[in-house]
């Protein structure tokens, strides 16, 4: 009897163990596991995209997402080695660097069948810089940040001087910040460029070679460029900003002097959106406006956001779709910002804002609307190879080692080494 | 070689066996991560290569652009040669000298050597950032220092003339490490040879200058060899300090590598650049090696 009800038990466990596997193998067909690799910043912690992936896991059952989180140095050797092999890139990533467009998958299908996600869902400019390229959707855009002046109330209090408004210009930023510096009290009145071409050149109507990219004279020292390098001496001469040994010395890594502006030293600086949280958290009293305009011209903002998208080589687009739309979509921007620091790149959302209606939030979102300098720059990818041969003008304004009159004749000088920059990018690129 | 092979007796023979064996692992590593590396690199040289799609031979077009089409080659090398002629005999000398006052028998030595060689193991991006502070032309410590004594000092690493000048001095603070090796030299001279010398009426400067110097050419020649490749891979500094600034006065042949070969991902341009950099450096030292003959003392 016993040995009977043993042999049963016995058939029965083999014919469990012949049938789980194929059942539990059945279920894991259904399920697809899509790589996405990411990085930790002060906007979206590492804690808070993990609890993005979950919430999507979540409610798509059906796909599973492998969260690989690495230093953003690691992240840009990582993705470069792997799109160069042709193998182990991620199925979604951030594809920040423009160099890495040709392995993206172009979206426009995916895009045109999205009843829910469009070009109209984001900002405009932001859409037009970050995810079209050469007429494909190589991304979607996630986040958006900007550069804009900040000003402390307080310096501008004590100095006596009226807080600049939207509309002013570049001579009103050379005239407050004379009027704002105090040597006795170490305090500059505003910083300087950190580069020319950036807004304040745009705003005078400068490009550093024509949009054809094949000529520099007439460009790089045309009337506008001339007129932006002129300001630039006449804010290097005034003694109103600081050096570029203090500002390296006393800036914060290349982002912007915030502890100079944090500390009243300096009352007005181009900085950015996480600058402005962090006035926020010193308690500082602090406006914003947008880079002084230049009147007649068009305006200009040096804006980014993060290119999201899908590469090419992945074996589950329509997956690898259902959770880009999903992380760079209203649900997961909302949840960026909800649980980190993220500026959300559609307007609907960035209005939810819990200190939306706030001057400052009001000021910065204002500038998001401005044409980019991203637009040109993204479309000319010598323009660091031109600019890196027009060096020497920017260097020899902020040394003082030339005198006004001269601004002009030197940036004649440079056409010739620039052109043959420009000359030989355009040729290395295929024209 | 196989003859040599058919020479040898059956225990020789295991042992060679065993030794190649052993030295296996090694030569996989080697031929992979280095020789592989190596000869890629002399491959890439003649193509365009972006990483991200497949290299295209464009025979010698990088290097004709080298040396006829690009200016910021020109300046990088002739920035890093300049380099090489103030840096190489300042951290020689410093570091002799070092060594000399390191091996006096003066009580507390040891901590003295621990000290001047602690700036040899110290990051170079952690130098360079104390060195920013340093030389800061306003409150930086050395310009505060000179003006007790009435002396202005210059802008250091942000004015043209002394931007070179002034990573030299940066990289001549490291000597700490050459002079242990000096020390070590020193330390392998025979006393009585000063003995010797100090009986037949030598001075002080004539020991060093007929003893201690010949004695240490050995030493001097190694040395020579490792800073003068050292001083031509220059980077961490400008990377960290200057950009390769103001007015390309520190712009360094490495730092014009980095940005074409990792900002550009101009890679087969790049690989052109280390390979010329690497023949160089190649060149120099087999010329160092063929005049050691005449100024090297080996005393066996």
């Amino acid at each position: 009897m016993m040995q009977r009800v043993s042999t049963r038990w016995i058939a029965l466990l083999v014919l469990v163990a012949l049938i789980l596997p194929n059942v539990i193998t059945l279920a894991q067909d259904n399920v697809v596991t899509i790589e996405w690799w990411t990085v930790n910043s002060e906007e979206y912690s590492e804690e808070a995209q993990r609890g993005l992936a979950a919430q999507f896991e979540a409610t798509h059952p059906n796909i599973r997402v492998n969260v690989t989180v690495l230093p953003e140095s690691g992240f840009d050797e990582r993705m470069t080695t792997t799109l160069g092999a042709g193998e182990g890139a991620p199925d979604v990533a951030f594809f920040w660097n423009t160099n890495w467009y040709p392995q993206a998958l172009d979206l426009t299908p995916y895009i045109e069948a999205d009843p829910d996600l469009g070009p109209e869902t984001y900002f405009e400019n932001f859409w037009l810089t970050r995810a079209v390229w050469q007429d494909k959707i190589v991304g979607l855009p996630l986040g958006v940040g900007a550069n804009f002046v900040m000003y402390n109330k307080a310096v501008f209090d004590e100095a006596g001087v009226e807080y600049p408004t939207a509309d002013w210009t570049t001579d009103d930023y050379l005239e407050m910040a004379a009027a704002l510096a105090d040597p006795d009290q170490r305090r500059w009145g505003g910083d300087r460029p950190r580069g020319p071409f950036r807004a304040i050149w745009r705003n005078y109507g400068a490009f550093p070679y024509s949009d054809d990219s094949t000529t520099v004279d007439g460009f790089l020292n045309s009337d506008a460029s001339v007129a932006a390098y002129t300001w630039l001496w006449d804010l290097v001469a005034s003694g109103a900003t600081p050096t570029p040994a203090d500002l390296e010395i006393l800036g914060t890594e290349g982002t912007g002097p915030i502890d100079l502006f944090l500390a009243g030293r300096l009352a007005m600086a181009t900085l950015n959106q996480g600058h402005m949280l962090n006035a926020i958290d010193a308690g500082v009293e602090f406006g914003i406006v947008p880079e002084p305009q230049v009147e007649g011209n068009e305006r200009y903002v040096n804006a980014w956001s993060l290119t999201a998208s899908i590469w090419s080589g992945t074996q589950h687009p329509d997956e690898a779709y259902e959770f880009l739309s999903y992380w760079v979509g209203p649900e997961g921007q909302r949840y960026l910002m909800e649980n980190g620091n993220l500026f959300p790149s559609i307007p609907e959302v960035l209005a939810e804002y819990e200190n939306a209606e706030t001057d400052y939030a009001q000021a910065f979102f204002s500038v998001l609307e401005y044409r980019q300098v991203a637009e040109w720059t993204n479309a000319h990818p010598c323009n660091s190879t031109v600019l890196r041969a027009a060096v020497d003008a920017w260097d020899l304004i902020n040394l003082g080692e030339i005198e006004r009159d001269q601004v002009e004749a030197t940036l004649d000088g440079l056409v010739e080494p620039s052109q043959a920059a420009l000359d030989e990018c355009v040729a290395r690129l295929g024209g | 070689m196989f003859s040599t092979w058919r020479a040898l007796s059956p225990r020789a023979r295991r042992e060679a066996l065993e030794a190649y064996l052993a030295l296996t692992p090694w030569i996989i590593g080697f031929l992979i991560f280095t020789v592989f590396p190596i000869g890629a690199s002399i491959y890439l040289g003649f193509t365009q290569w972006t990483i991200v799609e497949p290299p295209e031979w464009i025979g010698l077009d990088n290097y004709v652009r080298m040396f006829t089409r690009d200016p910021l080659f020109w300046q990088a090398l002739k920035v890093t040669g300049l380099f090489v002629l103030i840096s190489l005999p300042l951290k020689l000398i410093l570091g002799l000298m070092l060594a000399l006052l390191l091996n006096l028998k003066i009580p507390g030595m040891n901590l003295y050597r621990t000290v001047f060689y602690i700036p040899a193991v110290i990051s170079g991006v952690a130098v360079s950032l104390m060195w920013m502070w340093l030389l800061q032309p306003d409150t930086g410590v050395v310009n505060t220092l000179l003006s007790y004594i009435g002396v202005k000092g210059p802008n250091w690493f942000w004015d043209r003339h002394w931007a070179l000048p002034s990573v030299a001095i940066m990289s001549a603070w490291k000597v700490g490490g050459s002079a242990i090796i000096y020390l070590a030299g020193l330390q392998n001279i025979s006393a009585h040879l000063y003995e010797a010398a100090e009986i037949d009426g030598a001075n002080p400067w004539h020991r060093f200058w007929k003893i201690t110097l010949p004695l240490l050419t050995p030493t001097i020649f190694f040395q020579l060899i490792i800073e003068l490749i050292d001083s031509f891979k220059v980077f961490t500094e400008a990377f960290v300090i200057t950009q390769g600034g103001p007015l390309k006065s520190t712009y360094f042949y490495m730092l014009y590598f980095y940005e074409e070969a990792f900002q550009n991902f101009n890679m087969g341009y790049a690989s052109a650049l280390a390979l010329l950099l690497t023949s160089i450096i190649l060149a120099t030292t087999v010329f160092i090696n063929y005049t050691s003959k005449r100024w090297v003392y080996y005393e066996s």
